[in-house]
């Protein structure tokens, strides 16, 4: 009963000379939502914020929803806006939520009374491969001096990234732990957000600084940055090795996905789930996905569940061997 | 002209100030307590800087309560002095329109709700026109609401009303 | 390409009709959703995000820039008219603001608040384009420490809004300090004080806090000490600024300006410290007639100074986002996602890959600047008539405005419960002659110094000396030293020379 039609909305956003407003939902496919609620449990501009402003281009120019609202809580690598979601939306049809393994992780670690566990698991969408820079400037030339940094005294090694728990911290923490030193003696310095983090990689501030490749992609481009190693299966950039190349028997990824409120219906379940299929089908989400140089790690319904069920059991062991949960 | 002294100025209320200081400052150390310790940043961890705060709150609401004792600061105070009496009357509608907000805008949605306390708070200061009121309360919060659901897609709380449109 | 002819292709760019068009769309735009209190720039700029759509890039970028700018002029008016701060960089222009209106002169307030967000855009927008990428430079050797350091001399500022009592004015303070803990810590996660209430887990808004402490505090004060029948004259007073009001605005203008931009060009700076930096030195460097003005009557140096240092603020913030693509504010961050809907990657190559689109954009910011300025001193005459409503429907519909900010853009009726809740706490204080502005300053400046303070530390393996071996750190703290001692010892001085 809260919901306008498409049509009456844009006419009166016509009317209101905001022509602009409606103009994509002319494009009639097999529209999932009128209107659909896009929720983002980080700042705006980082990952999460940019994978569901994405899905809004590529969505609603196809047709798949009428209209998109944003709303961005950010914070503690999203336990600060899972609450917010779980509280806020609980039931709604028309709701959705970026989150990924940054979000498994942090709520473990904060021991948040709101898990992942307790929102609706849709579809993974992205998985995105972390690099560990340093400052152009730096006399770290490669991964084998950082190794040998941190070997020498992980306390020295001011290491830059997200918020405390997260998959950055964690990388780290398996790094020093590959080591055979304790992951609890990393020097890690949780930035709010990815501007003042890069800026504090940039400035020198930190050592070095570990966060998703393509956050860096336009600093390492520029020269601004140098690209150690990263921590994908597979080179991600040509010049810079993997950690396993490297000798560092340690993959992860940031995988990205879509999370529904909890107590929703098993018919809207399926309808978010239906979008999500439909919306990797799209050639324009193929190209956008080529464009932004992230990784397709489409996976829905039960597999998702599946694989969600296995990460936080992986990285809950993970947590606890380094000390973190 | 000399107004009667409200009953609040006395020294007996800046004690009271000086004690809900104190409790302000107990609550706070008694939070950064229930604050898990965390294994990381021994130096300073997340729980120093709420204890700092507690104990700055305890001593300055210590500090009021002696100052309280010592015959208050309020009868310095000329305007709190010379302050008409307490309008009963002006708080409690206020007031209540304060809690209709809170209580009905989940529910009955904010057109209404709002609508209500815009009545309620031109009664406290003395309107004597509510059908007037009404008609201002129901222009204004529905403008607010179709100048922010239809320009700007921001939901500010729909409800019966809203639904019909 | 050098500045100068960067301007000039930009400027050729941008005055088209339909670039002026949506420039003039975008600064109408921003002044309303400036004057609404809750909705800043960043949100109204992700919700037009759908025009990159539809519009080519030069025209979308002409558009956000005149609602960012726009934003800032407005944010000012409901400071000034109903003491209710639209966005956090206005919260310093309420404290004189609110008090001039008050003692009719409206006017002049709002005036130099325009005037003001004109010479500061036009510094700002200067700094853009002649000295950004060399002041971003700078800017990058500032870490943690320095930060740290820099919110210690902004804590000196406090002093200028204590009021009578200087252990009333510390525990305003120490209340401010005490709800910016509130919430998740960013260096360990953990919550704290949050009383097991999930909405309070991402904190208290301080704008929030600010329209409660102001405008809802003293509704409620207003109320408790009602006359019925006594109707309460504002008076509206002159317009225009006098000859007077020019002498003592240009100074506070010039340096507002000067302080605010490279505040906003840190990337971890923002709008709130050059104005509260602002505030103290014009309570300080005001001449010695007009020093009683302030905190009473209003001094015009008191909305001047902040003002502008609010918008020249703004304008440095996006210095990063355009030299490095760095998105150092909300509204940086959704411009560097509307730059990658056109697939541009912001980096640092941004200038040299895109220079007609950069160079566009600035030059529409020197337009959008004018268009606002000749924009809003007209509508100075219309928005100083909201004093002239009656009392009951005026106070009504100040309270409606705080709850449409509150409730509307988070839905929670946590937040319209702390409003009312801290709105009364307000009542009291105004009523045992507690300052306000103290709860609003430890608020914003609190939860800042903790986390530089405990990521200077990190960095510095817990060696508290970080903060005086390294040079602009001991620096900004020689300055807050001087800051806070120099007034008593230059009347000390003074004085013994006197005799």
């Amino acid at each position: 009963m809260t919901r306008f039609t498409p049509g009456r909305r844009q006419i009166l956003a016509g009317a209101a000379a905001l022509p602009f407003l409606g103009a994509a939902a002319r494009a009639q496919g097999s529209q999932r939502y009128s209107s659909l609620n896009m929720f983002i449990p980080a700042a705006p501009g980082g990952g999460w914020d940019g994978l569901g402003r994405a899905i809004e281009q590529v969505a609603r120019q196809a047709g798949l929803v009428g209209s998109m609202q944003f709303e961005n809580v950010g914070g503690a690598g999203g336990a600060v806006g899972l609450p917010r979601f779980v509280a806020q939306r609980r039931g709604r049809p028309d709701a959705l939520m970026v989150a990924g393994a940054v979000m498994v992780g942090a709520t473990l670690t904060n021991k948040s009374p709101v898990g992942i566990r307790d929102v609706t698991p849709i579809a993974r969408l992205t998985e995105e491969t972390l690099a560990v820079v340093v400052p152009a400037n730096s006399e770290i030339r490669d991964i084998k001096g950082l190794m040998d940094a941190l070997k020498a005294n992980p306390g020295t090694v001011a290491v830059g990234g997200g918020s405390a728990g997260g998959i950055d911290h964690i990388l780290l923490g398996l790094m020093i732990k590959s080591l055979g030193r304790n992951a609890r003696e990393a020097s890690y310095v949780a930035f709010a957000g990815g501007g003042p983090a890069q800026a504090a990689i940039l400035g020198g501030q930190v050592k070095a600084g570990i966060s998703g490749y393509s956050e860096f992609a336009e600093q390492i481009k520029a020269g601004r940055m140098r690209v150690l190693a990263t921590s994908g299966e597979q080179r991600i950039d040509p010049q810079a090795p993997t950690l396993k190349e490297s000798g560092i028997d340690i993959v992860l990824g940031n995988w990205r996905g879509l999370f529904a409120p909890p107590g929703i219906s098993a018919d809207a379940r399926a309808n978010h789930i239906r979008f999500a299929t439909e919306l990797n089908a799209l050639p324009a989400w193929k190209q956008l996905l080529e464009t932004r140089g992230w990784e397709n790690a489409f996976l829905a319904g039960e597999g998702f569940d599946e694989f969600l069920k296995r990460d936080i059991e992986a990285t809950t062991a993970v947590l606890k061997e380094i000390g973190l949960a | 002209m000399k107004q009667p002294i409200a009953p609040a100025g006395t020294p007996g209320a800046d004690l009271a100030v000086g004690l809900f200081v104190m409790l302000l400052g107990a609550l706070t150390l008694y939070a950064a307590c229930a604050i898990p310790d965390s294994p990381l940043y021994a130096q300073v961890g997340a729980k120093a800087v709420p204890y700092l705060v507690g104990v700055i709150l305890v001593l300055l609401g210590g500090g009021l309560s002696a100052v309280a004792l010592r015959g208050g600061w309020s009868r310095d105070n000329e305007e709190a002095m010379a302050a008409p009496p307490t309008n009963w009357r002006a708080l409690a509608l206020l007031g209540a329109g304060l809690l209709v907000q809170v209580a009905l805008i989940g529910w009955l949605g904010f057109v209404i709700a709002a609508t209500i306390q815009y009545v309620l708070v031109c009664a406290a200061f003395g309107s004597r026109r509510p059908v007037r009121d009404l008609a201002i309360g129901i222009a204004v919060t529905l403008g607010a609401y179709l100048g922010f659901s239809r320009l700007l897609g921001v939901n500010i709380g729909a409800g019966v009303l809203e639904g019909l449109l | 390409m050098d500045a100068i002819s960067g301007l000039a292709m930009g400027f050729g760019n941008a005055l088209t009709p339909i670039n002026l068009g949506w420039a003039l769309l975008g600064c109408f735009l921003g002044t309303a959703i400036g004057v609404l209190p809750g909705l800043g720039p960043a949100l109204t700029i992700a919700l037009l995000l759908p025009v990159t759509f539809q519009v080519e890039a030069t025209g979308a970028f002409i558009l956000f820039c005149g609602v960012f700018y726009g934003a800032m002029y407005g944010g000012s008016t409901t400071s000034i008219l109903l003491n209710t701060p639209g966005e956090s960089g206005s919260i310093i222009t309420a404290l004189e603001g609110a008090k001039m209106a008050r003692h009719g002169r409206a006017g002049p307030a709002l005036v130099t608040a325009a005037i003001g967000s004109f010479v500061a855009g036009t510094v700002g927008t200067l700094g853009i384009s002649f000295v950004g990428p060399l002041v971003v430079e700078v800017a990058l050797k500032l870490g943690p420490a320095e930060y740290f350091s820099l919110m210690l001399l902004c804590f000196v500022t406090v002093s200028a809004v204590l009021g009578g009592s200087a252990l009333r004015g510390l525990t305003s303070l120490g209340f401010g300090l005490m709800l910016g803990l509130v919430g998740i810590d960013l260096q360990t996660g953990q919550p704290r004080l949050t009383f097991g209430i999930p909405e309070l887990l991402d904190g208290v808004n301080v704008v929030l806090v600010a329209v409660a402490l102001f405008a809802v505090g003293e509704t409620l004060h207003l109320a408790w000490r009602h006359v019925e029948g006594n109707q309460e004259v504002r008076p509206v007073g002159r317009l225009w600024m006098s000859a007077g009001d020019w002498r003592r605005s240009i100074g506070p203008w010039l340096r507002g300006s000067f302080l605010g931009f490279p505040f906003g060009v840190l990337p971890a700076g923002g709008t709130e410290m050059p104005t509260m930096l602002s505030y103290y030195a014009e309570r300080k460097l005001v001449k010695p007639e007009h020093a009683g003005e302030f905190g009473t009557t209003g001094a015009i140096e008191g909305v001047a100074g902040p003002e502008a240092a609010n918008n020249a603020a703004a304008a440095g913030v996006l210095v990063p986002m355009l030299t490095l693509g760095l998105p150092t504010s909300a509204t940086a961050a959704i411009m560097l996602s509307a730059f990658q809907s056109y697939g541009i990657q912001p980096g640092p190559l941004l200038f040299t890959q895109q220079p007609v689109l950069v160079w566009t954009l600035i030059a529409s910011l020197y337009i959008a600047n004018v268009m606002l300025v000749v924009l809003n001193l007209p509508l100075v005459g219309l928005w100083a008539r909201i004093l002239k409503i009656p009392t009951p429907q005026l106070y009504a519909g100040i309270l409606v405005f705080a709850t449409i900010g509150t409730y509307g853009i988070s839905n929670s009726v946590t937040d319209l419960v702390l409003l009312y809740g801290i709105g009364i706490i307000a009542m009291f204080m105004r009523r045992f002659d507690f300052p306000t502005a103290p709860v609003v300053i430890g608020m914003i400046l609190g939860p800042m110094a903790e986390q530089a303070l405990r990521q200077a530390l990190t960095i510095s393996q817990g060696d508290w000396s970080t903060f005086v071996t390294r040079p602009i750190s001991l620096g900004i703290l020689l300055v807050a030293v001087l800051a806070l001692s120099g007034p008593r010892l230059w009347g000390a001085w003074r004085a013994r020379a006197a005799r």
